[in-house]
């Protein structure tokens, strides 16, 4: 009697390609949903090759936070701060492409964009300063593909803009590709990583950044805890700006810990 | 001779639609489920139960309902309603499948009536036979069911973390209402 009842299966968009809004430092595909406050509260920790006198780096932690609201289902506006620069941030994040079950689609295609002002005190505040040399902006697209219930991918190619850069040398347009993964090891844990390819080095001291992780879920909000070569958590910083390597050990631990509210 | 054809034609089309009456189906039946615990309410619908009544003589009776279409308040509820509880891309249907057992006594009139369904539930890819209670009436040619049962979480195998045991109740509570027209 129940094959009277079957019909063509209807393709769906796929759902939960990652846990959360980000696989570790860069945006996932995710969005919290129409009406729903996404909070997050990050912090990195200081050089584990810092050694035993700073308790391998924890003495030294740089945080941010940031709040990002579901205009709709797709599109969320965020807010953040962080510590690193004393730098603001107004965001905006969009699901061009949603994935879908029968491959109609094959993958979603998400766009987050980004402005950064950077606080901190003038160096020169006696000369004329503007307030657009703070500025830099971040543009996005992330491509990813929930392979199957465990593995998914991302592919995040980003084009950095600085107003102001220190040395007049350096260009102001910066291209990166990121690569990023999850793998769901139980319904609630999961190991992400992610790697950040410089297109066009910035200089000698800038390095790829590299994070690896684990995202723990319980119910309403989830953690992600991570070592990485990346102390800064936004994105011009964490793209651009690394400079440390694995291999000698300049890693910081961290943690994002984000919660719903609806 | 045209008013004769269309008179064959007309027979024809009644007589078999007389057949098809045998079968009373719905595509858009009602299906509501309500955890509650003293932390937390979590109710989810669906309008997308189908639902099959075969009006010979044995009463049978099937429905099945595609998890994907429950809708929850809260999207983050949604998500993990499918992915970590329900697993819903492995196990994308509940069914029922069994008959009325009290068929022969039901009367095709307007007045709702109780009714005893058995057969097999198949929730999570794990099924359970189920005698679930039931109440039906015939009416304006259509029969309209509504029931109200019980099913366990952990008779269905549907795991449950300690972590988030006080805000998931152990049984959850499903209603079902449809109008089954002739097929």
């Amino acid at each position: 009697m129940l094959d009277a009842l079957d019909t063509e299966p209807t393709a769906h968009p796929v759902t939960a390609t990652f846990k959360d809004t980000r696989v570790i430092n860069m945006q996932s595909n995710e969005t919290p949903g129409a009406g729903v406050l996404h909070f997050v509260i990050a912090h990195r920790f200081g050089r584990i090759n810092e050694g035993a006198y700073s308790l391998w780096g924890l003495d030294n932690a740089s945080m941010r936070m940031g709040f990002d609201y579901g205009l709709t289902d797709r599109w969320t506006l965020g807010v953040g701060r962080s510590t690193f620069q004393k730098t603001y941030e107004a965001s905006i994040k969009g699901k061009l492409f949603l994935q879908k079950s029968d491959n109609s689609v094959p993958v979603s295609v998400t766009y987050y964009g980004v402005i950064m002002a950077n606080g901190l005190r003038w160096q020169e505040p006696d000369r004329e300063n503007l307030f657009s040399s703070r500025l830099s902006y971040v543009n996005q697209l992330i491509v990813t593909r929930k392979i199957n219930d465990r593995t998914s991918l991302a592919v995040v190619p980003s084009f950095i803009h600085r107003n102001l850069v220190d040395i007049t040398s350096k260009s102001h347009d910066q291209w990166t590709l990121g690569l990023g993964g999850r793998h769901k090891l139980t319904h609630r844990v999961s190991i992400n990583s992610e790697y950040h390819f410089l297109v066009n080095g910035l200089d000698e001291a800038t390095t790829n950044s590299l994070s690896l992780g684990v995202d723990i879920e319980t119910g309403g909000h989830v953690f992600q805890l991570h070592i990485t070569n990346s102390q800064g958590m936004f994105e011009r910083a964490f793209l651009t700006e690394t400079i440390g390597t694995w291999l000698d050990g300049d890693l910081f631990f961290g943690f994002n810990l984000s919660r719903v509210f609806s | 001779m045209k008013n004769t054809l269309t008179f064959l034609v007309l027979l024809l089309c009644s007589a078999v639609s007389t057949l098809d009456a045998q079968q009373f189906i719905s595509r858009a039946g009602h299906v509501r489920f309500f955890s509650s615990t003293p932390l937390e309410d979590i109710e989810a619908e669906t309008v997308q139960m189908s639902a099959i009544l075969d009006a010979g003589k044995n009463g049978g009776f099937a429905f099945q309902i595609p998890i994907l279409t429950f809708h929850f308040d809260k999207a983050l509820m949604e998500e993990h309603f499918n992915e970590s509880y329900l697993e819903s891309e492995k196990h994308p249907r509940a069914t029922f499948e069994g008959a009325i057992l009290n068929w022969e006594d039901l009367n095709p009139t307007g007045d709702w009536q109780d009714v005893v369904a058995s057969g097999n539930l198949n929730v999570h890819g794990v099924s359970q036979t189920r005698t679930i209670q039931g109440q039906m009436q015939f009416n304006a040619g259509s029969w309209e069911i509504r029931a109200q049962f019980d099913v366990l979480t952990a008779d269905h195998e549907i795991r449950i973390p300690k972590m988030v045991r006080n805000q998931i109740a152990e049984s959850i509570t499903v209603y079902v209402d449809a109008v089954l027209t002739p097929r």
